[in-house]
């Protein structure tokens, strides 16, 4: 049976149509001056929110892997997001200036 | 309730229900104690703004798992698997537009209601507008709170009970006033900090309940395993089908939850906002909502849907256990009963219900608190005008504030009559959302991030969009069905979800259209405030749109009459708004859109922010009455938080398992020379609950 309509496309209406919302978002907010990445604490929520897109991204992911019988490779999928940005935080709060 | 499935009652033991009252009355205690620190309507509404992330992001959990409730995702769950978690998992797309647009000039700006915003950055007609709109909005939230409450509660009674040698049957409706007199008479006396605490408690319970049920559950099925292997694939994917079937299709759950609900929820969702609003500062605030969204709410999904997993894969083992056919709104209870000892199934149900009450003992809160600021200060305003009233007082206003949440828990009781038939809650909350929430969502999205939206603007997508949104639901096939992604049309609930694509889109395209005309109706209005005769024909005007509108809200049966009808709402409305409005763009954008958020700052702290970053200091507290409420550092301690006198301070007990409880904000006066000491006032010191010895720590706000 082909599952294309229940997993791959809906996944990629969901972050077709909402990566462009979220990213219209980012925009428009550091257009208008109100997300300044010239602040430390700003320069971190904005790597915050793209961790967050990505992290969700990756849970649907692996867990349409996993529901087709990938589980090996939703493993891997979500040991690496886990993994990187463990890595990325530990930098990002390390960091004092921009 | 499906047609033909089977239905329970008298589910669980006495020992269920002695947990069950016993926790219950915990809670209650629990709440009534923090309820003391409620004096102001400040502390009633907003909890002094005082509080850390974790302690609002855990009590958020609460309110959020209850209004996503138990029995909704369980239903889900057991009708269509995995993927009711979608609507958990959709919420990140709009947090940047929330952390950096709408929280910090709800914030900056003070505003205490989101109506309130309307008036700053429109006009008193907007707020009049938004007022009704988000009343309607937060009356029928409450309603579908109360639904689900009885939905809950129902498969734990018996069907009827004998009291005198009279038989009593137990209804649903029954059921759900005798929880709203429970629930009303909680909030009337706790108000926010009491409810913020209780929700506190509750949020780690309902994440321990729901994590023990799932547990258990596996362990009853033989593992996870058996589990996993026991579910189909279509169970096991996290998305529905793409566009069927017309119950639980993802395209439809996409705009009604991901956009439509996902706005709702961030940004006119008014308990919530009350709760960031609880926040100490901006930053704790984005916190809060960070880990909530990113951490609790995927915990959540699980916490609230497991039931509904466990119940299908039970239903494929031993259908003779749990009937494919059973209710889908009572399969939470229904799975818990079975593999929960009596005793835990209490503690669970408790759980269950006590987190639906905190849903909508928050919203009613919030209600109550849009009452206060929306309906009930204005109209004093109003009547001071006119010699009329008599001075409000604070206490006056906590007294209103209490009748409030009474009267509003009526309302909410009366508005489950308008949701009861729907086959599920899930179904009813989606119809719910797609229907009341674009006009709002849109204003709000245009005002905070289109600085050229103006009230011509935002009047015509209250008026116009629900113009439009009537005539769609009157006739989907015609308007709603180019929206459709080849959904399906049920006709006895057309479109449930895909109508907020529309119905957004009508808001949306009314908004725009008449903000890029504005050159034009400015140009005419000139024109026409040339004649004499301009107010009176004005005036005619205004109420020949009312019996249009009154037209369409009763529908004329014909298709072509109601469109005409809507184009002219569509055309005249922004006229007479532009003639009747007075409106400055420059002052009334003026800290409360994104582009000017420094500007709100200033604003909010009355000069230059002073953004030098300084340390955080340890201090004790001294009470000496000054002639202002400034507080008092000593050279040295402000030098070290790079503080200069008129800056902004929070000062707050160091224990940080308090969670701001006992804490103030307050300006920086003139230094002193003793290290170490803070002199406050008597009234900061009962404000900030403050007890003596303890140590305090202070830190520059701005």
């Amino acid at each position: 049976m082909d599952y294309f309509s229940h997993s791959w496309l809906p996944f990629m209406y969901l972050y077709g149509l909402g990566g462009l919302l979220f990213i219209s978002g980012i925009f428009i907010t550091i257009r208008s001056g109100s997300l300044n990445l010239d602040s430390i604490s700003h320069w971190r929520w904005f790597w915050t929110l793209i961790f967050g897109l990505v992290w969700y991204m990756s849970i649907h992911a692996s867990l349409t892997l996993a529901a087709l019988g990938f589980v090996n490779f939703a493993f891997i999928i979500m040991a690496s997001v886990i993994l990187v940005s463990s890595f990325a935080t530990y930098w990002i709060i390390n960091r004092k200036v921009i | 309730m499906e047609t033909g499935a089977t239905t329970f009652h008298s589910i669980g033991t006495t020992t269920d229900w002695v947990v069950m009252v016993i926790y219950f009355l915990a809670v209650m205690l629990f709440g009534s104690y923090f309820g003391r620190y409620t004096k102001t309507t400040s502390d009633f509404f907003f909890g002094g703004r005082r509080f850390s992330w974790w302690l609002i992001t855990m009590s958020i959990v609460a309110t959020g798992v209850g209004s996503h409730s138990f029995v909704k995702y369980s239903a889900k769950g057991f009708q269509h698997g995995i993927s009711s978690t979608m609507t958990y998992l959709n919420d990140w797309f709009f947090v940047p537009f929330f952390m950096f647009g709408w929280l910090p000039i709800l914030v900056y700006s003070r505003i205490r209601s989101i109506p309130e915003y309307f008036e700053k950055r429109f006009s008193p007609s907007a707020r009049f507008l938004a007022t009704i709109l988000l009343l309607l909005y937060m009356i029928g939230y409450i309603g579908i709170g109360f639904l689900t409450l009885g939905k809950a509660v129902i498969p734990m009674l018996p069907k009827a009970f004998v009291l005198f040698g009279v038989t009593f049957p137990i209804t649903l409706m029954g059921a759900i006033i005798v929880i709203a007199i429970i629930t009303g008479i909680y909030i009337t006396f706790g108000g926010q900090t009491a409810v913020i605490f209780t929700d506190l408690l509750q949020g780690f319970i309902l994440l321990f309940a729901g994590f023990a049920l799932f547990f258990i559950g596996i362990s009853y099925l033989g593992g996870f395993d058996v589990f996993w292997d026991l579910l189909p694939i279509e169970w096991k994917l996290p998305l529905a089908d793409f566009n069927k079937p017309p119950g639980f299709n993802f395209v439809g759950i996409f705009w009604q939850d991901a956009i439509a609900g996902s706005i709702g929820f961030l940004f006119m969702n008014q308990g919530l906002i009350m709760r960031f609003l609880a926040c100490k500062n901006v930053n704790e605030g984005r916190k809060a909502a960070a880990v909530n969204i990113l951490f609790i709410l995927p915990l959540s999904a699980i916490v609230v849907g497991n039931a509904g997993w466990i119940g299908k894969a039970i239903s494929i083992s031993t259908p003779s256990i749990v009937s494919p056919d059973t209710s889908p709104d009572q399969i939470f209870v229904v799975v818990a009963n079975i593999v929960a000892s009596p005793g835990i199934f209490g503690f669970i149900m408790a759980a269950l219900t006590a987190a639906l009450m905190s849903t909508v003992d928050t919203l009613i809160n919030a209600t109550a608190a849009i009452f206060i600021n929306d309906v009930y200060r204005p109209i004093n305003r109003f009547l001071n005008s006119i010699g009329k009233g008599s001075p409000i007082t604070d206490r006056h206003e906590l007294v209103a504030a209490r009748w409030a949440s009474v009267a509003i828990t009526s309302l909410g009781v009366l508005a489950v009559l308008a949701f009861k038939n729907f086959p599920t809650v899930y179904e009813a909350h989606g119809y719910f959302h797609s229907t009341l929430t674009p006009p709002l969502v849109v204003a709000i999205f245009f005002g905070v991030f289109w600085k050229r939206f103006s009230p011509a603007g935002v009047i015509t997508t209250f008026v116009g969009g629900v113009a439009l949104m009537i005539i769609g639901a009157r006739y989907p096939a015609f308007f709603i069905a180019p929206f459709d992604h080849g959904i399906e049309m049920n006709p006895s609930r057309p479109y449930s979800y895909i109508r907020a694509l529309y119905n957004t889109f009508a808001c949306i395209g009314v908004g725009m259209l008449v903000t890029f005309t504005s050159e034009l109706q400015d140009k005419l209005i000139i024109k026409l405030k040339k004649r004499s005769s301009s107010k009176i024909e004005m005036s005619v005007l205004s109420a020949i749109i009312c019996l249009i509108m009154f037209f369409i809200i009763i529908g004329t049966g014909d298709l072509t009459i109601d469109t005409i009808f809507t184009v002219l709402i569509v055309v005249i409305v922004p006229i007479l708004t532009v003639y009747f409005v007075t409106y400055n763009e420059e002052e009334a954008t003026k800290g409360l859109v994104a582009s000017s958020i420094k500007e709100a700052k200033r604003m909010f702290k009355g000069s230059a922010p002073n953004n030098e970053i300084g340390e955080k200091i340890e201090v004790y507290f001294e009470i000496k009455n000054q002639e202002d409420t400034k507080i008092y550092f000593s050279k040295n301690d402000m030098k070290r938080m790079s503080a200069s006198p008129g800056d902004l301070v929070y000062l707050c007990d160091k224990r940080k398992w308090l969670g701001g409880l006992k804490s103030i904000h307050s300006v920086y006066g003139d230094p002193h020379n003793d290290d170490g000491k803070v002199y406050i006032d008597q009234g900061q010191s009962e404000t900030g609950l403050f007890s003596d010895g303890y140590t305090l720590v202070a830190e520059k706000e701005m």
